[in-house]
Formats: C-alpha cells, sequence, structure tokens
C-alpha cells in the first residue's frame, strides 16, 4: 500500500502526521510525505517531516519528501495526482459555520479531487484498533469493505459492519419481520439486508478479517455517528458517495455529512 | 371488438374525471345551500362558535370521513354561507389537515388487530401525524395574523369564477328543488357525501403512475436531498391532489413497500402544501373571494414554515421529528399516550 502523509508545520497536521507514521509502520509498502509550509513555519514543516521520514526508514519503509509551495489543499490534491498512492492521510484544522460554507471544507475538497482514499484525522487520534465499517448496500460497499479489510488486517484491528436501515413501511406488502429483526436473524432468513451483510463478512474473511454485522434503525447520518460514540470506534469507514458537478446539487453525499460532524478520524474509500 | 375495448378504456377516465368534476360542484352547490341550515347545530348544540372550535370540529369530522379534503371543502362552503367566519374557516381547515393523518395511523392500527405484533406498522401514520401536527402549529398563528390584518383579503380567480357561475347556473333546476324539498342540514351531509364520492371518482381517473427503479437510475439517489424530495412531494401532489397517492407512487422505489425516513419527511412537508389544491377549486368555485383568500392564506403559511424549515433548520427538525417517532413507537404506553392526546385534543379544542 502507498501512502501519502501531508505536514504544514501546524499542529493539526502534526496529529495526522504522527499517527499517519504509526499507520504506514504497518500498512506501507512505500510512502511520501508531502511539505507544503508558509516561510515562517518551514522549519518546523522541515524537522516534522525529517523526523516522520526517520522513523519508517527505521521500520525499513522507502521514505520519499516532496516540497511543495502553495495552498496546502490544492498541492495535497496536484501531489495526489501527479502519483499513485492507495492511501493519503490528512488532517489540518476544519472550518465552522459561516467560514465553510463560505469557503468550503478543506478535508471535503481533498476527498472530492483525490484519486485515492483520504484518511481524515479529527478529535482523538488513538492507535486504529477499531473499526467501524458503514455499508450502505450501495455500490460502493464492496470495495470500501475490502480496503477496511486489508487494512484492518494490517493494523490488527477488529471491524464492525454497520448497516444503517431508515425504512418506514408504507404499503400492507411491506415486510415488517425485516424492519424489526437483528443482524444475525437477516442474515440468518436471507433477506435483501442479511444477503448483503453476509456477502460484506464473506469479503472480510477473504482479505483475512472477521467481523460482525450490526444493525441500527434512524436516520442514516445520526445513527452512524451514534454507534461510533458509543462502540468508542478509533475510525469510521464509508465509501465516497460524492458526486462531481450538477449531480453534487441533487444527489445526497453521506459520506461528507458523516467526515463535516464526526468527532473521530474519518476514512473516506474510494 | 379488441378495437372498441381500446376506444372505451382511453375514454374511462376522462370520463371519471369529468363526472368527478361535475359531482364535486354539484355538491360544493348542495353544500352551500344547505350550509345555512347547520348554523343551529353548529352554533347552539356543537357550540362551534370560535377559531378552536371549528379547528376541534374540522380534525373530528377528518376522522369521521377518513378524509381531510371533504372537510376542508366544507368550510370553505360554511365560510361561504357566512356560517363561518374567516378565522374559523382557516383552522377548520387546519384541523381537517391534523385529522386527515388518522387514516394512515388507522391502516397500522387494523393490521396490529389483526395479530401482527410489529409496531413499526404504525411508524408511518404517527410520522404524518407528526409533521403535518408540527407545521399547523406553526402555521397557525401566522395564518391568524395574515388574515386578521388582511393582508392576502380580495383575491380571487376569475376564470374559475365565470365557470362556477356556468355550472352553478347550470344545476339551479337541481338544487332548487332539492333545497324547497330538503332540509338544509340534510342537503349540507348530502353535498359532504358527494364531495368525497367525487374524490373516489378523481382517484380512479389518475393514471396509474410509479416510479420503477429499473427504469430511473439515479431517482433512488437523487431523493435524499431533502430540496429535491420536497419540491417533488410539492408538484406529485398537485398533480395528484393526494397525499396518499403521491406517496403511494413513490413506494416501488424501495421495491419491497418500503421509504426511507430521509425521504418521506421533505416529501411529506411539500405534499402538504399541495394537497389543498383541491380545496383551492373548491373556494374559486364557490365565487366567494374569502373562501380563496383563506385557502391561499393557509398554502403560503404551510409554503413559508416547510421552506424555512427545509432550508435553515432542516437537520435539527429531521431529528427532532425522527426521535418523536421513536419514543412513540418505542412502548405500548407511549403510543397509547400519543392516541390520547390525538384524540383529546380536538375535543377539548370544541369545548373551549
Amino acid at each position: 500500500m502507498k501512502i501519502l502523509l501531508c505536514t504544514d508545520g501546524s499542529s493539526y497536521t502534526a496529529r495526522a502526521l504522527d499517527l499517519g507514521v504509526r499507520v504506514a509502520r504497518k500498512a506501507a509498502s512505500a510512502v511520501d510525505i508531502l511539505v507544503v509550509a508558509k516561510r515562517d513555519r518551514e522549519e518546523k514543516a522541515r524537522q516534522m517531516a525529517e523526523k516522520a521520514a526517520a522513523d519508517l526508514e527505521t521500520a525499513g519503509i522507502p521514505v520519499a519528501i516532496h516540497r511543495r509551495s502553495g495552498q496546502m489543499t490544492e498541492e495535497v490534491v496536484l501531489q495526489a495526482q501527479a502519483a499513485s498512492y492507495d492511501l493519503v492521510i490528512i488532517g489540518g484544522r476544519e472550518r465552522r459555520g459561516v467560514m465553510r460554507l463560505l469557503l468550503g471544507s478543506p478535508a471535503l475538497r481533498v476527498t472530492e479531487h483525490v484519486p485515492a482514499s483520504v484518511l481524515v484525522v479529527k478529535g482523538q487520534a488513538r492507535d486504529l484498533k477499531q473499526f467501524l465499517v458503514c455499508s450502505s448496500g450501495g455500490p460502493t460497499s464492496e470495495r470500501t469493505v475490502r480496503f477496511a479489510g486489508r487494512l484492518a488486517r494490517a493494523l490488527g484491528a477488529s471491524v464492525i459492519l454497520l448497516h444503517v436501515m431508515s425504512q418506514l413501511p408504507l404499503t400492507k406488502s411491506a415486510v415488517l419481520d425485516d424492519l424489526e429483526a437483528s443482524a444475525e436473524e437477516l442474515i440468518r432468513r436471507g433477506s435483501p439486508e442479511g444477503v448483503h451483510l453476509g456477502r460484506m463478512l464473506d469479503l472480510l474473511a477473504t482479505e483475512g478479517r472477521t467481523g460482525h454485522a450490526v444493525i441500527r434503525r434512524g436516520l442514516v447520518r445520526d445513527e452512524i455517528l451514534a454507534e461510533s460514540r458509543e462502540g468508542q470506534y478509533d475510525l469510521i469507514v464509508i465509501g465516497a458517495h460524492i458526486t462531481p458537478g450538477l449531480n453534487a446539487r441533487l444527489v445526497e453525499d453521506l459520506s461528507a455529512a458523516i467526515l463535516l460532524t464526526a468527532n473521530r478520524p474519518v476514512l473516506v474509500v474510494r | 371488438m379488441r378495437r372498441r375495448q381500446g376506444k372505451r378504456l382511453n375514454w374511462r377516465k376522462p370520463g371519471l374525471a369529468l363526472s368527478g368534476f361535475l359531482l364535486f360542484t354539484l355538491a360544493l352547490g348542495l353544500m352551500k345551500g344547505g350550509a345555512g341550515g347547520l348554523t343551529p347545530l353548529l352554533r347552539n348544540h356543537l357550540e362551534v362558535t370560535n377559531a378552536a372550535d371549528s379547528m376541534g370540529f374540522g380534525w373530528l369530522m377528518a376522522y369521521l370521513v377518513l378524509s381531510g379534503s371533504p372537510v376542508a371543502a366544507a368550510a370553505v362552503a360554511l365560510l361561504s354561507a357566512s356560517v363561518l367566519s374567516y378565522l374559523q374557516a382557516f383552522t377548520m381547515i387546519a384541523g381537517s389537515r391534523l385529522g386527515a393523518c388518522l387514516v394512515v395511523l388507522l391502516i397500522g392500527c387494523i393490521y396490529i388487530l389483526r395479530g401482527h405484533e410489529h409496531w413499526t406498522a404504525l411508524t408511518a401514520g404517527i410520522l404524518s401525524l407528526l409533521l403535518t401536527g408540527s407545521i399547523q402549529l406553526a402555521a397557525l398563528p401566522m395564518g391568524l395574523l395574515i388574515l386578521g390584518r388582511g393582508w392576502l383579503d380580495g383575491l380571487s380567480i376569475p376564470a374559475l369564477e365565470g365557470l362556477a357561475a356556468g355550472i352553478n347556473w347550470g344545476l339551479e333546476p337541481l338544487i332548487g328543488p332539492l333545497a324547497a324539498f330538503l332540509p338544509g342540514w340534510a342537503l349540507f351531509v348530502a353535498g359532504v357525501g358527494l364531495v368525497t364520492l367525487s374524490f373516489r371518482l378523481f382517484d380512479r381517473a389518475l393514471p396509474q403512475m410509479r416510479l420503477e427503479r429499473t427504469d430511473l437510475g439515479q431517482i433512488p439517489r437523487l431523493v435524499y436531498r431533502p430540496e429535491v424530495m420536497f419540491l417533488m412531494g410539492l408538484a406529485i401532489t398537485l398533480l395528484t391532489m393526494s397525499v396518499s397517492i403521491s406517496v403511494g407512487i413513490l413506494v416501488p422505489l424501495s421495491a419491497r413497500g418500503y421509504m426511507r425516513r430521509e425521504n418521506i419527511i421533505p416529501y411529506i412537508l411539500g405534499a402538504n402544501i399541495s394537497t389543498l389544491a383541491d380545496t383551492l377549486i373548491a373556494a374559486a368555485l364557490l365565487g366567494d373571494p374569502r373562501a380563496v383568500t383563506v385557502v391561499v392564506t393557509h398554502i403560503v403559511c404551510a409554503a413559508i414554515i416547510s421552506l424555512l424549515l427545509i432550508l435553515l433548520a432542516y437537520r435539527p427538525y429531521e431529528r427532532a421529528i425522527s426521535n418523536a417517532l421513536a419514543w412513540i413507537a418505542r412502548r405500548r404506553n407511549n403510543f397509547a399516550l400519543f392516541l390520547g392526546v390525538i384524540f383529546v385534543i380536538p375535543v377539548v379544542l370544541i369545548l373551549l
């Protein structure tokens, strides 16, 4: 797995770099470190990048340091587009309220434009020991579960597969049993959700990780965040639902919503 | 032979729609003619003398006929006959919208009474009541203010009024003798019955629209945006004139009789606005600008409140509704309390 780590010398990116090094030591075959620093932080950023590179080289991982000048977000996107990475790990201060409305979210911009999976480091960046993998049943689920399984195996993390059912019955023909069943019951019964969860668990197993499935009921975004809080997960993994262009205005983007509201690291799998 | 069958099929739906329209117009004429006879019953016996009373009355009437539209049409007919005031007609229409939600809840209750231990069967009905209740609660003071200040007074729909005058002239030979023969209240009740029947004919006249999952690749994802879903609810209900039919059109998207709550909440908010289109037509056909003003005020208030929620506070609103729904459906006692509240409130309103 080829990983891109980034720093601008700030304390926000320092946390991301620190977690990135811990992840890369176990999961990476090669690492690039991108330094995008303004003049006043140039020295700090250089020291951080060199320390990270030394840590990784000690673990036998080949490292290259790239230097760029400009806006962090744009430079990360350009670097990720110029080379081929499996995972980009970023941190940084998130804008809030009106500023986010006016200027957008840097993390979101990176996940929208980078052609790789992106790990956004937020909140307490503990060792990634417990993954919450969100599975919608849509076309991105298979890729998400495979990637999460691969990373979990490398890090020795456990995996919980979450599927949220927010459906309400509107006709007499609605299968109410399925709306009230646990994940195990759905799998045993062979309902569409059960078949999907069973298949995702099999996929996890082929990636060398066993996990178990959890069903929650309610609003999808709220239930994902509630499960991540209650289960004290170290990482939320979600497929990239981001749609470019005009469609982005029409189609709901769940991964963006989770990315902006979660208080822990989020991995958006592409 | 086959050709003839095809021709009959082609004419059936327009025929049903025309019959529905004529019946609707006749029913309005009967209600308007008979409304005067209801005055003693409403004022002396039921004591419907203020805005709270008429809201409770509209609410309970909608429970009784299991539909809001006939009651809303009755409200504008009563206003047109000066049995109800401006404000009373407005609150009666609000009550009719709340009462109309009971039918969805009843379907779930019947399912449970038939021995199926599934509380999820009730969730669509509860959700529908919560959404309508929250919008009406906010729209009520705004509507009373608009009507009180007369900001929308004097509205009319000249094209429909001209049509109404012609139709009324045509129906006069039928309504005149009936009015002479039947007491006013009987004329009004016959009108309510006919208006309910006319809505059934409209329902049958509508084309069978279904949004099939396989045919509309992006639609299932498209409808996750609350703004898009809100506009869809507004537009489809305007075309179908019925919330239940317009919601039914969406059901095949899930293929299993389900709809995600993220989708259905903004959809019902939109549908609650355009569902009053038939009442607006009724008001215009009655040829009374006051009736048109009351219905337009209702539509404007519901639209403003819904738009503010969708654009400014959608996520907290969605969460609050979803939490209330989860609390009500969690235990039998909670649901019993909810059921008690929705039956007690209209009675209390009448007693006020």
